[in-house]
């Protein structure tokens, strides 16, 4: 408890501005404006319905994030596990209790607003395997009694999440915490064998997909053998992208989005809208500020001390990237259509709100790479 | 460069790797980049200008809603609109004004309209005209090859056929708003219920929004349509209300401010619900303009106010009976124990005054509330003190919502001890029990308070949930604790307060197959009388200014012997309740048990008084009533 009482001595629950890694604020800025402008030309040029409230909850994600990045590295150690727990327990209350919309359960109403336990899991998931890993020697951690517990720290989660049902958002809890398990120096062995039974999995897994998520594999392999329905998605997406050319139409001029093509053109396609008014050397723009964003990630992990900071700083980062390259490939027609926002740029609350705390977190971590953990 | 420097060498390594797969995926994403948007961009370009289906969600028709008969109260119109997509509109200014010059528009409207063409993209059709009138439209037709990018369009409208006497109660809709999208989230179609059943019951009304493909050019318009689902049309809605009552109600409070309740106390249904001043609910469909609205927020009587839920009053003389129970069921007082009237009441330095001059004389419960003696009931609350009295009114509902399916209702003010302390920080003073015991002072309560208050005195103490739909199920409510006996005292006295020629509401008895009316009229004071105004005399309602005159209350039900329908008429600095509020009620009971629309004739009842006082009531009253 004395780290406690000598940071309040210091004055105040938030460290001074100074000690931020500003870089990555900055980007972190540019990409959540980027997302208001973005929904600003979706709504043909109006602040409302999205754009406004995108902005709010840009600020208060920022307020999130320094709250976060100011918090002592051993709480936020010591915090991992009863997260982990609590977001678990939301998990299955949504299971319970939840509020269904468009056919899947995932919402719980908490009376003042409701949110997505789901997407905090990822981070809940990626601290409490980094703790689990920091405490497990490099000599031990392919032994299969060690990797008993991380694994049903991943499945639980996952399972519940596949249940609601939402595959997408299942697919990245479980990527995230497989790769801590990756960065801990699990043997590649078993990714090897964990790949093969994945691949001979398929069959089964194939009979236990709901319809809906069938027909989208099948109009993925070939969008054409339903214009009007499902490939519709994937097919406008693309005329929307391709049709934004080298400069693109203009803010809010964009044809395909602003005429109704676009399906849900301010959430999962909303990258779609920005590549056909904004043209290629806006895309390019964008991926380029994402990928700034990732090697300053990357960089901080590599200067970590600690298995803790080291393991999480750099799953965090993998995890974004992830979302990105899952999103644009959406919709750019490199995968099937999966439920996957874009970061700090799609609207939505719970999704932003957690990428926000993940770079708190990032942000905590890089602030105090001297401070003392137990091993 | 050393982007990874760790002294980790399996970490740096295993990252090392992560980040190329990453970096090697962002180079296919690149890569499908410049493929989409460079090297195929033309072929994409020619499929966006060629696209041609294009997904368009359709509002369904709205719900009518009707009465209890099945009277439309809101009904579904054609209007017709004229839409104009700016970039088809060849040279624009010249268009607009060929417009203007076709259909007489002011220039108000014109700059209007330029500033939304501003600020829309040029593709996209806005409506330019809205509600057009039939010859407009042909005019407008006639012109059609001088427009260039301009259409006609036919969009549904709502109407109210029973104008004002719904406005409060039906509602009305409204081009829908950021709020409504916040409150009910995205619907399909512009229009949403604003106020009343339709904002109450939007779900139920709006349907399920149907799907058409059309074919459309690269501008957005429509060459024709592939294949359309149709939407599910919204249910009708049956409301309890009568409309034949509700269009009487409200011409007979015509001029007045104020509201009227008529609610069956058997189920709770509402048979009738008016508030007035009212407005023109159609005006508001159609698009009311600023300065009405305007108008309408400064009017003095507020006829966008649902008085009939919004309206907050002391209760007046109409709280006396609770205070009669809550002596009776703390055995302070017997029925028949006579308390003298001297038409003043001194206490605590104070003097209070009953509103007969004269007094009363020596008054028992039943001629307390038949004559409305306010000295007994100042004796009374003195000897039941503020805490009971506060517990009564509680229990019969009041200083929370009823329930009732419209939105906005008020919940009044119950004073007692802990409020006083909580808003004024002082402690209660005995002086104000006094007030309390005829219902003035904090004391505050909506006329649909009131109108479940009487309904729960009429059916034995079960307080209802008011429904303005109709129910299919059982009625919505809870039986409240109370003495049945004591009950049937309190109907005693309403009884004798509008049929015995000395009750306050004799003017408005009535008598119809046998079924007569009781009821309690309530005088509320809403300014202080002075010392010197009662020695030279108290001003009559009549010379005073409009906002000082007293509210006139009455509650009321019928048959009195097999009750079945509770009424309340509030009329807002209407003067006497006995004068203005009372014969409004009788009016329209009278039209009620008239219409021969419900069954209310008398059945063979149990008699719940005590033999003697029949036979006494039976050689006084005609008509053999029962209680």
């Amino acid at each position: 408890m004395s780290q406690f009482s000598s940071q309040s001595q210091r004055g105040g629950v938030l460290v001074p501005f100074e000690e931020l890694h500003v870089p990555l604020l900055v980007c972190v800025a540019l990409l959540g404006l980027v997302g208001v402008l973005v929904l600003y030309s979706v709504a043909g040029g109006d602040m409302s319905p999205w754009a406004w409230r995108h902005g709010v909850r840009l600020i208060v994600g920022f307020g999130l994030m320094y709250v976060i990045a100011s918090a002592d590295l051993r709480m936020i150690y010591t915090a991992a596990y009863p997260f982990f727990l609590a977001i678990l327990a939301m998990l299955i209350g949504v299971e319970l209790f939840g509020t269904k919309t468009m056919g899947a359960q995932r919402w719980l109403d908490l009376g003042l607003f409701r949110v997505q336990p789901s997407e905090f899991m990822r981070l809940a998931l990626v601290l409490a395997l980094a703790r689990y890993f920091h405490g497990v020697h490099q000599a031990d951690v392919s032994q299969p009694v060690v990797l008993i517990v991380p694994l049903a720290l991943i499945g639980m989660p996952s399972l519940l999440i596949l249940q609601q049902p939402d595959l997408g958002t299942s697919i990245m809890v479980a990527s995230a915490g497989l790769s801590v398990f990756w960065l801990a120096g699990v043997s590649w062995r078993y990714f090897m064998a964990g790949g093969i039974a994945l691949i001979a999995a398929i069959p089964i897994v194939w009979q236990n997909l709901l319809d809906y998520q069938k027909k989208r594999v099948l109009v993925f392999l070939d969008p054409e053998r339903d214009p009007l329905g499902s490939g519709y998605h994937i097919i406008q997406s693309k005329i929307g992208i391709g049709s934004g050319g080298l400069f693109g139409k203009g803010l809010a001029q964009g044809t395909q989005s602003q005429l109704n093509f676009l399906p849900e053109r301010h959430t999962d396609f909303i990258f779609s809208n920005f590549a056909e008014e904004m043209g290629f050397v806006g895309s390019i723009g964008l991926l380029l500020l994402f990928a700034v964003t990732l090697i300053i990630i990357f960089r901080i992990a590599g200067e970590m001390r600690h298995p803790f900071s080291r393991f999480s700083v750099a799953a965090l980062g993998f995890s974004l990237s992830i979302y990105v390259i899952v999103n644009l490939a959406m919709v750019m027609g490199l995968s099937p259509v999966v439920g996957v926002p874009l970061p700090f740029i799609s609207y939505g609350g719970t999704s932003l709100l957690t990428f926000m705390a993940g770079m708190g977190v990032i942000l905590a971590m890089q602030r105090q790479n001297t401070a003392d953990l137990p091993r | 460069m050393a982007l990874f420097d760790t002294d980790d060498g399996l970490f740096s390594r295993r990252q090392l790797i992560l980040a190329a797969a990453q970096g090697g995926l962002f180079a296919i994403l690149a890569g499908r980049l410049h493929y989409l948007q460079v090297s195929q961009s033309e072929t994409y370009s020619t499929l966006a200008e060629a696209n041609r289906v294009n997904i368009n969600e359709l509002s369904s028709a709205r719900g009518r809603i009707r009465d209890r008969f099945g009277h439309v109260l809101a009904d579904n119109d054609q209007r017709f609109q004229i839409v104009i997509v700016p970039e088809q509109a060849g040279d624009l200014e010249m268009t607009l004004a060929s417009l203007q010059g076709v259909l007489a528009l002011s220039d108000r409207k014109m700059r209007e309209l330029r500033r939304r063409i501003s600020r829309s993209p040029k593709f996209k059709p806005l409506v330019a005209v809205d509600d057009l009138t039939w010859e407009d439209f042909s005019k407008f037709n006639l012109n059609i090859p001088f427009l260039p990018g301009i259409e006609a369009k036919e969009a549904d409208k709502r109407i109210y056929p029973h104008k004002e006497a719904s406005a409060h109660l039906v509602g009305y809709v409204g081009t829908k708003t950021a709020e409504d999208l916040r409150r009910i989230g995205n619907i399909v179609g512009d229009v949403v219920g604003r106020s009343g059943v339709e904002r109450e019951y939007e779900e139920a009304l709006r349907g399920e929004p149907g799907v058409r493909h059309v074919e459309v050019n690269a501008y957005g318009r429509t060459i024709r349509e592939l294949r359309t689902r149709p939407g599910e049309a919204g249910d009708d809605l049956h409301l309890a209300i009568c409309a034949d009552l509700q269009n009487f109600l409200t011409q007979r409070m015509q001029g007045h401010s104020g509201s009227a309740i008529i609610m069956d106390v058997e189920t709770g249904e509402l048979l009738s619900l008016v508030s007035t001043p009212g407005f023109d609910p159609n005006e508001f469909s159609r698009g009311i303009t600023a300065r009405k609205w305007e108008e309408m927020l400064a009017h003095d009587k507020k006829p966008l106010m649902n008085k009939a839920l919004r309206g907050q009053y002391a209760p007046g003389s109409t709280f006396k009976m609770l205070v009669a129970l809550a002596a009776l069921e703390a055995k302070l007082i017997k029925p028949d124990e006579k308390i003298s009237c001297s038409g003043i009441y001194e206490f605590g330095g104070e003097t209070f005054h009953c509103w007969a001059r004269g007094g009363h004389g020596p008054t028992d419960m039943v001629q307390a509330i038949e004559k409305s003696c306010d000295t007994y009931f100042y004796d009374l609350a003195l000897r039941v003190g503020i805490d009971r009295i506060e517990e009564m009114a509680k229990r019969f509902g009041f200083g929370r919502a009823t329930g009732i399916d419209l939105y906005g209702e008020k919940t009044g003010i119950v004073p007692g001890r802990d409020w006083k302390r909580a808003n004024y920080d002082v402690g209660w003073r005995p002086g104000e029990t006094v007030i309390t015991g005829i219902g003035q002072g904090y004391f505050l309560a909506t006329p649909m308070q009131m109108t479940v208050m009487t309904a729960a005195l009429a059916n034995g103490g079960r307080l209802l949930t008011p429904r303005v739909t109709k129910q299919d199920g059982p009625a919505e409510g809870e039986q409240i604790d109370i003495d049945q006996e004591a009950l049937s005292v309190i109907r005693r006295g309403l009884y004798a307060a509008v049929n015995k020629p000395d009750g306050t509401a004799y003017a408005s008895s009535l008598l119809i197959n046998q079924q007569r009316m009781s009821g309690k009229t309530g005088t509320v004071q809403v300014r202080r009388i002075s010392m010197d105004e009662r020695e030279t005399g108290v001003i009559p309602n009549s010379e005073l200014d409009w906002h000082l005159r007293d509210h006139s209350l009455f509650v009321g039900y019928v048959p009195h012997n097999k009750p079945r329908f509770a009424v309340t008429v509030v009329v807002e600095h209407g003067g006497g309740g006995a004068y203005v509020a009372a014969p409004i009620a009788r009016d329209a009971m009278v039209h009620l048990l008239q219409s021969g629309r419900f069954d209310t004739a008398p059945q063979a009842t149990s008699d719940i008084r005590p033999a003697s006082d029949r036979q006494k009531d039976e050689k006084k009253a005609p008509g053999g009533e029962t209680l």
